[in-house]
C-alpha cells in the first residue's frame, strides 16, 4: 500500500510545531525576564530559579548586580527575539498567505527577508553575550556555558540569515517569472 | 462573434482573452495564436501588430 504525502499535510504539522515552539519560545523568553526581575528587586536568591545556567547566574549575581542584569537581558533578547521569529511562521500560517497554485509572492519575499532580519538579530545579540561572557571570564569569574544560557550558536544563526537573504533573492525572481507566466496565454 | 463564442471554440479561459484583448500579455504560445487564427481563419500578421514605445 503506497501512502502518499501531500504538501498540504506537510504544511499542516509544520503549523502545529510552530505553535509548539512559539509557545516554548515565549515561556522560555518570560521566564527569563520574570526572573530577573525577582532576583532584582524581590528575592536575591531568585537566580537559583532560573531553569539552566542557575549556578553560573548565582555567582555572577553575587560578583556584581551589573554584569546580571547585562547577561540576563542579552538572554532576554535572544529569547524574545527567537520567539517574534516563530510568531512570523505561525503568523503567516494563521493569515492563510501561502498559495500553493501561486507560491510566489511579495508577501512571502517579505516574509523571508524578516526571518533573517531576526535570525541575524538573534546570531548578533548571542556572538555579543558570547563576548561578554568572555570579557567577564577574564575578570576573575569562571568560564560560561554558552549552551545553558541560551547563547550558544551565534555562527550558525548568522549563517542562516545569509541562507534566508540568498532564498529571499531567489524568490524575487520567482515572482517576476511567476508573473509573467500568469500573463502568457 | 462574441467572446464567449471565441473563448469555446480556442478553448482559451475569458479571463485569458481579456488579458489578450486589454493589451496585459507579456506572452502568448504558438498553439494558442495557431488556434485563434484556425478559428478566426486569418495569419498571425492579421491579429498582431507591432507598436513602438
Amino acid at each position: 500500500m503506497e501512502i502518499k504525502i501531500t504538501t498540504t499535510q506537510i504544511l499542516k504539522v509544520l503549523q502545529v510545531l510552530s505553535w509548539i515552539i512559539f509557545i516554548g519560545l515565549c515561556i522560555e523568553a518570560g521566564g527569563i525576564a520574570v526572573n530577573t526581575a525577582i532576583t532584582l528587586f524581590i528575592h536575591p536568591h531568585g537566580a537559583k530559579n532560573f531553569w539552566e545556567g542557575s549556578d553560573y547566574l548565582s555567582k555572577l549575581y553575587a560578583f556584581d548586580h551589573g554584569y546580571f542584569l547585562v547577561i540576563t537581558l542579552i538572554m532576554t533578547v535572544v529569547a524574545v527575539l527567537k520567539a517574534m521569529l516563530f510568531y512570523l511562521i505561525v503568523r503567516l500560517f494563521a493569515d492563510k498567505k501561502l498559495n500553493i497554485s501561486q507560491p510566489f509572492s511579495r508577501c512571502l519575499r517579505k516574509f523571508i527577508l524578516n526571518l533573517s532580519y531576526f535570525s541575524l538579530g538573534v546570531g548578533f545579540m548571542a556572538h555579543l553575550g558570547y563576548k561578554y561572557a568572555l570579557w567577564l571570564s577574564q575578570h576573575g569569574l569562571e568560564k560560561a556555558d554558552l549552551q545553558a544560557l541560551r547563547l550558544g550558536g551565534a555562527d550558525v544563526w548568522i549563517f542562516l540569515a545569509v541562507i534566508l537573504l540568498v532564498i529571499a533573492q531567489l524568490v524575487k525572481r520567482g515572482i517576476e517569472i511567476q508573473n509573467e507566466n500568469d500573463l502568457t496565454i | 462573434m462574441s467572446l464567449n463564442e471565441l473563448s469555446e471554440k480556442v478553448g482559451l479561459t475569458l479571463s485569458n482573452l481579456s488579458i489578450l484583448k486589454t493589451g496585459k500579455a507579456k506572452a502568448i504560445r504558438f498553439s494558442t495564436l495557431e488556434a485563434i487564427c484556425e478559428v478566426l481563419n486569418c495569419q498571425p500578421g492579421d491579429i498582431l501588430e507591432y507598436v513602438n514605445h
